[in-house]
Parts: structure tokens; C-alpha cells; sequence
């Protein structure tokens, strides 16, 4: 074994192998930089050059650029808070926040030697996993599968900051939008409307594009101006080094869960960042820092999302089942070369597999060095003002969701979406557990289904590893419960007034008419959907009633202290024994009435996407690319006309150039089928 | 391309004239642009974009000429109705990127996901409005030709009105778990309990392993809901589920080694339709009986009736023909043979058969003269074969088609 793993280190030293390498990780490295690409766009912009390469260099330009993507992709999240991939979001809550707080720089730091570690990390265990990997695959069967996704719905409470009730109510309303499209059981349509287009169900990256990325930028184009502070990196790499050091149990722990969600089939990149977030959150002593930028909230996702990476590539050759698009792809270039994943892969093709090992660990050395050592040009984005960047970001979000199925129906999907995760982001509802809702939405109901009909009664339940997964299920569920008790008592009947989070910049309208109605647009969805679900199969509509109606419970309460809130609110001096400091809250944001400038700016905003996405429809993308553009900066972002013409100018030859260069489609309208 | 760069330079913009307020960005807000300004600039690069599109769209991609013996300066668009990743999108990819040093004036290959509705949106779409002079070509794919079979409303695409330009087969087998107390395939009948089959769902490549077990009457009950083929296969390793099928191309990996060890007895294949349309023993699996030797060895006759003719087409239509390159039927004919000799060539190329031999999973491109009118006739479903298999759906897994 240590002479194969030698003859394929050595091997590497090919120089043409590591040109391949190198060019893999770059590539990588770029479409993981551009928000939507991601994995599946890394892979498929390689694919067709390496027909006709040795199996070798092949391998070693997509493990390059397949490890390094959860490198890169953290760059928009931390920086502009628009998530180059679906499992970026995660890195995001805190990575965005601290870099909103001058500190971008430490929170690239801290995001690629994670990243690096966590490649490191599991190509050790992809090396581990090799004699493992049978057992432990075949050990986890339907019941566990379904504990696993049921563990990662209940990290919605972990995730929800301080408040349970709004974390839980959009952790089920995101299960419900998962289960838009085709049942896994029953293989009937379901919230679909008749619509095919929804048939396959919402595209995981408009979801998360629209629900953060979209939202951000909403929230924030009205910022005409740069941050004035100069972003310090704050005594040198040599102290983000030595912080990152003191959270070394997190990146190890991050990237165990990061194997571990890609070995398993089904749970994928997304979910698995997500739990390893939850675990570093459940097992913290001092919570209130999370999404606030505390360092932990990046180091553990991001040395998660590039274990995954290595992780799936286990079931993938050993298997042949792979875990996400890009492990597909690589799958259907291993069989091009007549290579034939499975078990037997390890006898007849032992050196492939070292060398996919050493490609994995020195590419993300590779990657991350290379990030890092951009991190202070990278960091410089910050200063440009972000009216501007946002007209480049819309174009750019837009057109990378665009590719994954080529349906201009999961842009409006997205901008939707976008204006319901800016609703949520405003008045308090924290959108993680959405996220993850959506993404465990089918899984769960598969699994459970299965669990059901292959094992009789609950004789399940007493497998071992299920009683583990209860075990951790049940004991922080009563912790929680024991705090949120405690936490109400200290409230003091005073829902306004939360005394462990100063956070409600984050939140401009919380405790206004729009929380009044976000509450109201969950309670009627939840309804909506306990109604539509009556005309499903038994089989079809169990999960989805349960889930609604457990919203509908959830969602109830809200409104009910909304509604209580205001109806106190409209005579607060009628009641002398509400503190002081709630007259002091309502004193200080009277703008809470309702149509305040920022959401004044930000239905705006969406009205320009809108706009944008209309021109779009009528004219392709590249005309509306050439009005909104040249539109946006000089109108909301009011930049130098210069600024505009060099920006759109050189966005109009990007475009021009993208289709020939990358695999990349341009939206087409109803111009271009007249053309 | 030539257009492009002398469009580059805006015309009707005079770059320097307002950029006087350069000196205030540092200030609070930066002041607002005149109307005037805006609408230049605005209206300037949506001439732009406008130029490019009208008359890049006809300059940059001429009007065809692919019935002039070549494809030169042409692309083939091929169009893939799934997402990117997956068996399907593989096999376009590839047989894509070689088709096209086949074809003589070398187009280029541009493939196009347009996924949706399980491949029914994308295939709708180009039964809708495909070009019809050959350069965009459909891929066609068990995923689209089920629902078709079934008759689904959503379904707007017929098979009859399409010509094929190329078919690959598939094959497999169904294996049980010897644990379940399967040693033969007598053992699928007259059973203590059940056998329980693993499926992902019955409207989809299931359906002809449903169908062989109606055929055969074999105790078998079904649980769907997998995610793949994959997944049901450690299912079975697992133990929970009893019996499930492999295509070719995940036999090697998924059960020759469990068959090895003793831990799963491959039953029967699925075989093959022959030139005749009889059901004939699969070349990758000449050692195993196919669905219809299976029949005569537990009911002692050959098999007929509705059941077996069911069972016969559905075969056709997701292994033996499974997946195709198809173009619009008004194709001209000059094209369409230039690319069906191209694909004929492909497919008896000594050095792309042995390129080739994973991804196709063993089986040939076929693009034969005799080769349309076979798939031809084996894309005709009978009205009979069509309410068979509905009621069977409807029956047995409650399941109803609309």
C-alpha cells in the first residue's frame, strides 16, 4: 500500500501532471469565485478537454479544481454576503458579519486554512475510508439515514439565535418549499399548480442565491459609498495563523462531519457545512458571538465543505454512486477510460486512487495558498462602494443560476425568493434553518418512508445506531427547552426586549407592520398548504400535512404576539409597569411604523431585478445586461459615468466572450427567437 | 467575428464630457446624474446590445447550409433535456465531442441542458420549435420515452414524429439476495413471503422490471422511493430490500462482486430484442436466461398474451433502444443522411469501440440503413400495450397516469 501511495507521490512530480494540477486548482479556484457556478461548473468547463488525455493528467485537472471550489466560493460569501455555492451560506453568517466589522481579511484567514486543512484532512480519510468505507456505507441502512436527516432539521432550533419559535417556524416552511415537485414515494406532483417547470422541484442554488445573495444586495444597495475604515489585516498573517491554531479541535471536527456527510449517499455538500455549523454552535459554551462573526462559525463549515468534497469521492469510486453533480461528472470520465468504480477498483486501479489522494491534498495546499495570498487584494473589494458591485452581482448571480437546468423560470424563482429572505433578514427570522429545511425536505421523507415500509412496526428504533442519533436528538432538545423557558421568564412578558442580542441593526423592522406580516405570509402559506395537501395520495400527503400543520402551530403563536404587541404598542402609556427600557426601544427606532427608507430602497432594488429579468424574457440577456447595467449604476448607484461605461463595457465583451470560453448559455428572449 | 470588434467602440458616447464630479465621490452621496446622461449612455449600450444581438445572431450564425454535403462553419446543437452530471448527460457529451470529427466540414458540438419536468420540458421545447435543418439534435433517453409510453398529458412530444440518427441499447439484470432465500428463479414463486423488490419510482425505468414480474407472476411486493440504483443496491447489501436490477454499465461495479462472494444470484436478464422483434439472450450476459426463457422455466410454456407483448416493447423502448440521437422529421433528407453515415461511421470505428466500450456499457451504436425503420417499429405502442401497462400502474401500485 505505503509503495503504491509512494509510485503515485512520485508520479506527481511528472511535470505535465502538475501543470494539469495547477491548471485544475486555477480553474477551480475562478468558478468557485463566481457565485452559481460552483462544483458542476468547475467540472464541466474541464470535462471535455480531458477526452483524449491520459487517465493521470485527466484525474489530476479535476481532483485540482474539484478540491479547491470550497476554497474559493467562501471569497462572495465573506465579502459581498452573496454565497458562491449553496454550502457557502454557511460560512457566510459569521464570515459576512465579521467582515462587515472591518475584519474581512481575518475572516478570509481563518475561511482558506480551514479550507486547506480540511482538504488535507479528508484525503487522509479518503485514504482511511478505502478499507472502511464498505462497512461503514453498508452499517448506515434507512433508519439511520432518516435519523440523520431528522438530527440535521433539528440544528433549525440550534441555528435560530436566541429565537425558537421564528428558527422552527422557517425551518418548516422551508421543508414544505422542498417538497415542491414529484414525491419520492408516490411519484405524485405536489404544490406544483399544474406547472412542469416545478415538477423537478426549486433549483437548490436559486433558492440559495435568491434567499441570501438576492437579499443581500437588496439590503444593501442603497450604500453609494465604500467602507472608510482602511481593512487592516491586523498584525499580519502570523496572527491568523496563530488564531486559526487555537481552534484546531473545530477544523478537525468540521472535517470528520465533512467525510462522514459525503461518504453517505444522499446527504450532501449543503447539509453536511450545515451540521458541521450546528455541532460547532450545540457544543459551544458561549453561543451569543454565532452569526455575529465568531471564528468558530467559519473555521468548522469551511473545513467541512472541502472534507465533503473527498468524502463523496469514496461511495463515488467505490460505489459508483456519487454523491453530487460534479462526482457524477468525474464518474462519467472515469468510464470514458474504462475505468469501472467499485470495489475492485482498489486491487486494479490502487494507483489512480493514490494519486486522486495526493491530487485532493496538494491542490487545496495549492488553493489555499493561492487565496491566501490574495487575501489583501481580495479584501480591497470591500472598498468599492456597493451600489456598484451589486449591478455587476445581480448580472452575474443571475446568469450562474441560469446554468444548472437553463429555465429563466428559476431566475423569477430566485427573485422571489429574494425578496422573501430579505423580508425574513429584516424583521428577525434567521434564514439557516430554511436553508436547511429545504435541503433535508425529500431526504427526510424518503428515508422515513423507506424506514416505514422495509421494517416492521418500530422494531427500527432499536438499532444501535438509531438509539445514538436519538440519544443526541433528545438530550440538548430538553437543554434547549430548559433555556427557552428560562429565557422567557427572564423576558419578563417583554417580547421587544432581548437582553443577550444588541443585534437589531441586523434587523430594522423587527417588532413593525412588516413582521406583522412575514408572520402572517407563514401562517397563510402553512394553511395554504394544509389545504392543497388534502388532494394528495395517504402516502404523499403525510409528512407535508404534519409539517404544516406543526407550522400553522408555530406560525400561529407568531402572529399572536404580533398582534398582541401592536395592539400594546398603540397605548404603551396606558400600562406604567412596562420598563423604561422598552419605552426607550420604541423611542429610538420610531422610523418601526412601517415604509422606512431602507425597505423603501430595497423593494426598489427588487423592482430594478425584476426589470432586469423582464428585459431579459423580451430581449436576452445581453440587451438587458446593456440597459440594466449602464441603468443601475448611474440612476441607484450613481457612479462616474466612466465607471459606467468601462464596466459595462467590459461586462458586454465578458458576455460576448463567456459562450465560447466556458460552457455557459446566455438566457435567450423572445428577440433572439425572432432573430 | 470581425463585427463584434468594431462594435466595441460605442458609438454616439462622448466619454469624458461629464465626468467633472469626479472630485466629489468622497462626499456623503454622490449627486445625481442628469437625466440627459443617462439616457445617453443608456440608450448608447442598448444599441449596443441590440446591434450585437440582431445582427450578431444572423452574421455570427449564418443561415445553414447542411444540405450542401458538409457541416462546415456549422455547430450542433444537441439538445440534453436533463440536468448536467448524470448517465444520460454523459453519454450526449461524449458521443457528442466524437460525432463531430465525423461529420465531414467538422461542426463544432455545443450541448445544452434544458432540464425540467424529468426531460419532459426540454423534449417538449424541441418538439416545439427545434430548427429543422439538422443542427439540433435531441437526445432521447429512457427518462422521456416512459412517460410517453404512459401517455401523460404533460407529455407533448411524440417519438413518430422524430427520425432517429443514432440508438445505443442498454441491458441488465435482476439479481436477488441469497439470504432471502434465493437460489434459482423458481424461488420468485410460490413463496412463504413476499420477495421485496427495491424501485425509485414505478413511472420510470422500473416499469419493465414491474411488467417482467406481472409477466412471470412472481411474489414479489415493491418499495419505492430510492434515490437511485445505486442506493437500492446497498439496500440490498444491507439486507432491507430482497431484489433489484442493475443496468450493464453498474454491473461490474454494483454486483459481480457480491455475486462473487455468494451474497447475490443473478435471476435472469432483461435480453435483447432482436432484427425480428423476439426477445433474444443479451451478448454481455450470454450465460444468463433472459425474462422469456425465465417464463418457460417456471410455467413450462413460452410466454404470449398482452402481458408478453407489454413486456416486449417496453424492452425496446428503455434497453434495447434506450437512448438515441433524434432530429425533427422534416429534416432534409441530405442532412440527415450525412449524420446518420457520420454516426454509422462512429459507431464501426475499431479505435472509438474500444474508447467507447464503458460509456456505451458494451452495447453498439447502431445507425445502420435498416436502422430507422426498427426503431420505428419499435416505438409503435399499441393501444392495448399502453391500457395494459396504465392498469397495471393503476391496480397494483395505485398509481394513475394523467
Amino acid at each position: 500500500m505505503l509503495d503504491s501511495a509512494m509510485a503515485a507521490l512520485a508520479s506527481l512530480a511528472d511535470p505535465s501532471l502538475l501543470i494539469m494540477l495547477l491548471i485544475g486548482t486555477v480553474a477551480g479556484l475562478i468558478m468557485g469565485l463566481i457565485p452559481g457556478l460552483g462544483g458542476t461548473g468547475a467540472v464541466a468547463i474541464l470535462l471535455p478537454i480531458t477526452f483524449g488525455m491520459e487517465p493521470p493528467q485527466a484525474l489530476a485537472l479535476l481532483i485540482g479544481a474539484l478540491a479547491v471550489v470550497h476554497t474559493s466560493d467562501t471569497v462572495s460569501a465573506v465579502l459581498l454576503g452573496a454565497p458562491g455555492s449553496a454550502s457557502a451560506s454557511v460560512t457566510m453568517l459569521d464570515g459576512y458579519s465579521m467582515a462587515k466589522k472591518g475584519q474581512a481579511a481575518r475572516a478570509l484567514t481563518l475561511a482558506f486554512l480551514s479550507s486547506m486543512a480540511g482538504g488535507i484532512i479528508g484525503a487522509v480519510g479518503l485514504t482511511l475510508a478505502i478499507p472502511l468505507a464498505r462497512p461503514l456505507v453498508l452499517s448506515f441502512a434507512s433508519p439511520e439515514l432518516f435519523m440523520l436527516t431528522v438530527l440535521g432539521v433539528s440544528l433549525a432550533a440550534v441555528l435560530s439565535r436566541g429565537n425558537i419559535i421564528k428558527g422552527v417556524s422557517a425551518g418548516l416552511l422551508g421543508l414544505i418549499l422542498g417538497m415542491v415537485g414529484t414525491s419520492p414515494t408516490t411519484a405524485e406532483e405536489r404544490f406544483t399548480f399544474g406547472s412542469l417547470f416545478l415538477g423537478d422541484g426549486l433549483s437548490l442554488v436559486a433558492v440559495a442565491l435568491g434567499i441570501f445573495g438576492l437579499a443581500e444586495i437588496a439590503s444593501r444597495a442603497s450604500q453609494r459609498r465604500g467602507e472608510k475604515q482602511t481593512i487592516s489585516l491586523g498584525g499580519g498573517w502570523g496572527q491568523g495563523i496563530r488564531e486559526w491554531l487555537t481552534h484546531w479541535t473545530q477544523v478537525i471536527r468540521g472535517a470528520l462531519i465533512g467525510i462522514w456527510a459525503g461518504v453517505l449517499p444522499g446527504v450532501g455538500a449543503t447539509a453536511g457545512t450545515w451540521m458541521a455549523y450546528g455541532q460547532a454552535v450545540a457544543t459551544a459554551k458561549d453561543k451569543r458571538q454565532f452569526g455575529k462573526g465568531d471564528p468558530r462559525g467559519i473555521v468548522g463549515p469551511e473545513s467541512a465543505n472541502n472534507s465533503v468534497e473527498a468524502g463523496d469521492l469514496i461511495p463515488t469510486l467505490l460505489f459508483g454512486i456519487p454523491g453530487g453533480v460534479p462526482s457524477a461528472m468525474l464518474l462519467g470520465m472515469l468510464l470514458t477510460y474504462g475505468i469501472q468504480p467499485g470495489p475492485s477498483i482498489i486491487t486494479e486501479h490502487l494507483d489512480l486512487m493514490y494519486l486522486i489522494v495526493w491530487s485532493f491534498a496538494i491542490a487545496s495546499i495549492l488553493g489555499a495558498l493561492l487565496c491566501f495570498l490574495s487575501v489583501k487584494q481580495l479584501a480591497k473589494l470591500t472598498k468599492v462602494p456597493f451600489a456598484v458591485l451589486a449591478a455587476g452581482l445581480v448580472a452575474i448571480m443571475l446568469l450562474g443560476s441560469f446554468q444548472e437546468g437553463g429555465q429563466l423560470g428559476d431566475l423569477w424563482i430566485m427573485i422571489i425568493l429574494g425578496v422573501f429572505g430579505w423580508l425574513l433578514k429584516s424583521t428577525g427570522f434567521p434564514r439557516a434553518p430554511f436553508l436547511i429545511g429545504f435541503v433535508l425536505a425529500i431526504p427526510l421523507e424518503r428515508y422515513y418512508f423507506l424506514t416505514d415500509s422495509l421494517y416492521e412496526g418500530f422494531d427500527w428504533m432499536a438499532r444501535p445506531g438509531v438509539m445514538v442519533f436519538l440519544a443526541i436528538l433528545i438530550l440538548p432538545m430538553i437543554w434547549a427547552f430548559i433555556k427557552f423557558i428560562r429565557a422567557r421568564r427572564h423576558t419578563n412578558l417583554d417580547d421587544g426586549h432581548r437582553d443577550e442580542q444588541p443585534e437589531d441593526d441586523e434587523a430594522p423592522l423587527k417588532n413593525s407592520t412588516w413582521s406583522l406580516a412575514a408572520s402572517g405570509i407563514f401562517f397563510v402559506a402553512f394553511a395554504a398548504a394544509l389545504i392543497s395537501s388534502a388532494s394528495f395520495s395517504p402516502e404523499a400527503r403525510l409528512v407535508p400535512q404534519l409539517v404544516s400543520t406543526g407550522g400553522l402551530i408555530f406560525s400561529g403563536i407568531l402572529l399572536f404576539i404580533e398582534i398582541r404587541r401592536r395592539l400594546r404598542d398603540r397605548t404603551p402609556k396606558a400600562d406604567q409597569s412596562i420598563s423604561e427600557e422598552a419605552e426607550v426601544i420604541l423611542s429610538t427606532q420610531p422610523a418601526k411604523a412601517g415604509w422606512t427608507l431602507d425597505a423603501r430602497f430595497a423593494l426598489k432594488t427588487f423592482l430594478w431585478m425584476t426589470g432586469f429579468l423582464a428585459l431579459t424574457a423580451a430581449f436576452g440577456y445581453l440587451i438587458a445586461v446593456t440597459i440594466f447595467i449602464p441603468a443601475f449604476l448611474l440612476i441607484v448607484a450613481r457612479a462616474r459615468l466612466k465607471v459606467a461605461i468601462i464596466y459595462t463595457g467590459v461586462l458586454y465583451i465578458v458576455l460576448l466572450a463567456l459562450p465560447s470560453l466556458l460552457p455557459i448559455d446566455l438566457p435567450q428572449g423572445w428577440l433572439n427567437t425572432l432573430v | 467575428m470581425t463585427s463584434n470588434k468594431s462594435s466595441l467602440e460605442p458609438p454616439g458616447v462622448s466619454p469624458d464630457g461629464t465626468a467633472g464630479q469626479a472630485e466629489q465621490t468622497e462626499q456623503p452621496d454622490p449627486p445625481k446624474h442628469s437625466r440627459r446622461t443617462i439616457l445617453a449612455a443608456v440608450g448608447a449600450f442598448a444599441l449596443l446590445g441590440t446591434a450585437t444581438t440582431v445582427l450578431g445572431g444572423s452574421l455570427l450564425n449564418p443561415p445553414s447550409s447542411t444540405e450542401d454535403g458538409d457541416f462546415s462553419g456549422e455547430t450542433l446543437e444537441f439538445l440534453i433535456p436533463l440536468a448536467s452530471g448524470g448517465g444520460t448527460d454523459t453519454w450526449a457529451r461524449f458521443i457528442g465531442t466524437e460525432l463531430t470529427n465525423y461529420v465531414a466540414g467538422r461542426p463544432g458540438f455545443a450541448p445544452v441542458n434544458e432540464a425540467g419536468g424529468e426531460g419532459i420540458l426540454g423534449t417538449n421545447r424541441f418538439a416545439r420549435s427545434a430548427k429543422t435543418d439538422g443542427t439540433e439534435i435531441l437526445v432521447g433517453t429512457a427518462s422521456t420515452v416512459v412517460p410517453w409510453v404512459l401517455g401523460r398529458s404533460a407529455v407533448k412530444y411524440s417519438f413518430e414524429d422524430l427520425k432517429p440518427v443514432v440508438v445505443n441499447g442498454t441491458g441488465g439484470v435482476i439479481y436477488a439476495r441469497a439470504e432471502a432465500g434465493v437460489a434459482s428463479v423458481q424461488d420468485l414463486i410460490n413463496r412463504d413471503t413476499p420477495l421485496v423488490f427495491g424501485g425509485i419510482s414505478a413511472t420510470g425505468l422500473d416499469i419493465t422490471t414491474l411488467v417482467a414480474f406481472d409477466l412471470l407472476e412472481a411474489d414479489v411486493t415493491s418499495t419505492f422511493g430510492f434515490e437511485g440504483r445505486g442506493p437500492v443496491n446497498l439496500a440490498l447489501q444491507r439486507g432491507e430490500i430482497d431484489l433489484d436490477y442493475q443496468t450493464t454499465s453498474a454491473y461490474g461495479s454494483a454486483v459481480e462482486g457480491i455475486v462473487k462472494e455468494g451474497k447475490a444470484v443473478v435471476l435472469m436478464s432483461f435480453g435483447q430484442l432482436n432484427e425480428a422483434g423476439d426477445v433474444v439472450r443479451d451478448p454481455n450476459f450470454p450465460d444468463v436466461p433472459t425474462v422469456a426463457e425465465a417464463y418457460e422455466t417456471l410455467h413450462g410454456k413460452k410466454p404470449s398474451g398482452e402481458k408478453y407483448e407489454a413486456y416486449k416493447t417496453l424492452l425496446g423502448l428503455t434497453y434495447t433502444y434506450q437512448k438515441g440521437l433524434w432530429v425533427p422529421q422534416e429534416t432534409p433528407e441530405k442532412a440527415y443522411e450525412l449524420l446518420r453515415q457520420s454516426s454509422e461511421q462512429l459507431g464501426t470505428d475499431k479505435a472509438f469501440q474500444e474508447k467507447a466500450a464503458k460509456v456505451l456499457g458494451g452495447y453498439p451504436l447502431v445507425a445502420d440503413t435498416g436502422m430507422a425503420d426498427r426503431v420505428r417499429d419499435a416505438y409503435k405502442v399499441s393501444g392495448s400495450v399502453r391500457s395494459y401497462v396504465t392498469g397495471l400502474l393503476a391496480d397494483k401500485y395505485n398509481i394513475h397516469v394523467e
